[in-house]
């Protein structure tokens, strides 16, 4: 139970018993956690509706009608009984100091919530995702092999993610100078549940697990340029001097810049124009990054290297 | 139709590439489905492996392509035809390794150039690739397409399983037996068909394309969308009229001359029986997909029950390997003159001594002292 007796909202794991006596199904759910995703939703759920067995989405306070849209779109890719939306009403302590300051038993923790978004999943593997994130047209493949091959063994998928600054419909700034490889894959079971860490939540996972690792250029992280895209953290601040921010320091340092114009100062920064008629994230996602030179995820691969070894 | 080179390569209704991937198991008939789109204009890249006593109408498979996918193959150490329900996510692995992926999108992206290059005494837009180990990188397969700006498309080719059996028997050396067989067979295609499911595909029955092979390849055609097929010449149709040998079937088997395990054989014909129905026009069903889902559960439960039950002969195998590579270092060290005292498992450099857990040390230098005493 939770800190504030709601029984409503008690986390239950399916292989604690219960209706299905415990029983994970074959196959991969994508649980994506969101809030006021709207615009995104179009790019980031079809990939998924195609290539994973189920997805879990849990809106949380969205006033831009997210769940709505991800009903929608899942209607209109003809996936209507893949999709399960749930609503989650609380107010949840956003990264950095204010998380450190919740109790990871609360309805309030980044830790609680995850953990009950991941209890409403039935299939034996699970694909955490974020509502700003979308597959590219070869991961999405690799995704659906992944998503019957690896229920039932102890493998946990990393994904390469590189943001996108959309300017518009037609221009966005695509950021492969910043290396960022985050496990997004894992089993469903007792030994992968959320822990609380300093800044956010994250995932347990035994000692002898093994890991797989996407291609570059699996996935894009979506910036709006027009929008707070830093509203889920306590404080710019709270990620100033800390090494383990130091990502989000220089997304934060980037958007700034962008929004001034500058972006030719910026290494391994591409600007990018989509022909007329096209959207800049279909045209990233199906043209550009397929057919781009190998070598233009060099300083990613580099910088992933080092920041593993540091 | 003209049989001289086109002003511009023969490609899809769509205008865009296409690569016609022949898959199923071996024996299947996918070489006989190969040198039929060959024969129809679409391109089977160069050099292809050599016809033999076990095919003698020729392989349709690229050397190159038989060489990378042993390659790979070797680094997993997963065979032809494997049993095992692990060694698809154990070959997934090659696939996300960008080396491979480069190498293969270079390959493929060369064959596409070769086939549309005006100097091309058939330009065309459209490939074949085959192989009877491709089955294992369809993912990284996929991935070149996509970077070639080609739409994979799929023709999985059906056969009894105790015919395919049967005809490995007879053809292949083999120390295989046929509990082997059907297990690999049963691995191969159930999955096969979870990998091809959500893209453009056709199931083709081996009988159907040696009783008459102009229903099944004028069906395949117009569902994947070749233009070698749609535009084929009375030329190029003489062609696959000489390729095809109804004859080639030369191997009729039923459950009565393969003996296999009551479960296996059980599960094996459940799913030939459901692979049999998405050949039917308009049988790739969600509820024959479902039927295959359950079969690939059912085996994947019958594989690691059988692993269980065969551990001890699995640890003994292990062993064996260690006392294998044992004499190999004891060998290599006496070839340098450096044969020293103690027992041989002292003689192995104690680097290689310590990357083996201490437990299996034990149990072989248990099992080298049995042996000397025996010996003594």
């Amino acid at each position: 139970m939770n800190l504030e007796d709601r029984e409503d909202f008690a986390v239950r794991w399916a292989w604690e018993g219960g209706a299905d006596e415990g029983r994970l199904a074959p196959g991969t759910t994508s649980v994506l956690r969101v809030k006021n995703e709207a615009r995104s939703l179009p790019w980031v759920l079809p990939p998924l509706l195609r290539a994973t067995q189920a997805i879990v989405l849990v809106d949380n306070q969205s006033d831009d009608g997210t769940p709505e849209v991800a009903m929608r779109v899942a209607r209109e890719h003809g996936f209507e009984d893949k999709m399960r939306v749930f609503d989650y009403p609380f107010d949840v302590s956003r990264c950095g100091p204010e998380h450190l300051g919740t109790p990871a038993g609360s309805v309030h923790s980044l830790v609680y919530f995850y953990n009950w978004a991941f209890s409403q999943v039935r299939t034996a593997y699970s694909l955490k995702w974020d509502g700003d994130m979308v597959l590219t047209e070869d991961a999405e493949g690799l995704i659906h092999d992944l998503s019957w091959q690896l229920p039932g063994k102890d493998v946990i998928v990393r994904v390469p993610r590189h943001s996108l600054y959309v300017d518009n419909d037609r221009v966005a700034y695509l950021d492969l100078g910043l290396p960022n490889v985050e496990a997004y894959g894992y089993p469903m079971g007792p030994a992968y549940e959320h822990v609380k860490a300093f800044e956010w939540e994250l995932r347990a996972y035994p000692e002898d697990v093994e890991f797989v690792r996407l291609p570059d250029g699996a996935s894009l992280e979506l910036k709006w340029l027009d929008s707070d895209e830093f509203a889920h953290w306590t404080a710019p601040e709270a990620f100033a001097d800390n090494f383990r921010t130091s990502r989000k320091r220089r997304e934060y340092e980037l958007f700034g810049a962008l929004g001034k114009g500058d972006w030719e100062s910026w290494p391994h920064l591409h600007r990018i124009e989509a022909p007329e008629g096209v959207h800049v994230i279909d045209h990233v996602t199906h043209e550009w990054l397929p057919h781009a030179d190998r070598d233009v995820f060099r300083a990613h691969r580099l910088g992933t290297r080092e920041a593993s070894q540091s | 139709m003209s049989t001289t080179p086109a002003e511009t390569p023969t490609s899809a209704p769509d205008g865009g590439r296409r690569i016609a991937f022949v898959v199923g198991s071996g024996r299947s008939g996918t070489s006989t489905m190969s040198g039929t789109l060959q024969a129809l204009r679409m391109h089977v890249p160069q050099p292809e492996v050599g016809a033999d006593s076990t095919n003698p109408k020729g392989f349709g498979e690229p050397q190159w392509i038989v060489e990378f996918h042993e390659r790979l193959l070797d680094r997993v150490r997963v065979q032809t035809a494997d049993a095992r329900p692990q060694a698809w996510f154990d070959t997934e692995r090659p696939a996300m390794r960008e080396r491979f992926r480069n190498e293969l999108f270079e390959w493929l992206d060369g064959q596409f150039a070769e086939a549309e290059a005006p100097s091309s005494g058939r330009r065309t837009s459209e490939l074949v690739i085959k192989d009877p180990r491709l089955v294992w990188f369809l993912g990284m397969w996929r991935g070149a397409a996509i970077r070639c700006r080609a739409t994979p498309t799929y023709i999985t080719m059906l056969r009894p399983v105790t015919e395919v059996v049967g005809s490995k028997q007879r053809y292949y050396a083999g120390k295989l037996g046929e509990v082997s067989r059907t297990a690999g067979w049963v691995n191969v295609m159930l999955h096969t068909e979870r990998s091809t499911r959500d893209s453009e595909r056709a199931f083709v029955r081996y009988g159907d394309l040696l009783d008459d092979w102009t229903v099944p390849v004028f069906e395949l055609g117009e569902r994947l969308h070749f233009a070698g097929v749609q535009r084929a010449s009375a030329q190029d149709l003489r062609k696959v009229h000489a390729f095809i040998d109804p004859s080639l079937r030369r191997v009729q088997l039923t459950w009565d001359d393969v003996t296999v395990p009551a479960r296996l054989r059980e599960i094996a014909e459940a799913s030939w029986q459901a692979l049999d129905r998405l050949a039917d026009k308009d049988g790739d069903t969600p509820e024959v997909r479902t039927t295959l889902d359950e079969l690939r559960e059912a085996y994947i439960d019958y594989y690691a029950e059988a692993e269980l039950l065969t551990q001890s002969t699995a640890e003994s195998a292990r062993l064996e390997g260690m006392v294998t590579e044992r004499d190999r270092a004891a060998a290599a060290a006496g070839a340098a003159g450096s044969m020293g005292e103690g027992d041989g498992l002292s003689r192995i450099p104690h680097g290689l001594r310590a990357m083996v857990p201490a437990g299996a040390r034990r149990a072989v230098r248990q099992r080298l002292e049995a042996r000397k005493g025996g010996e003594e």
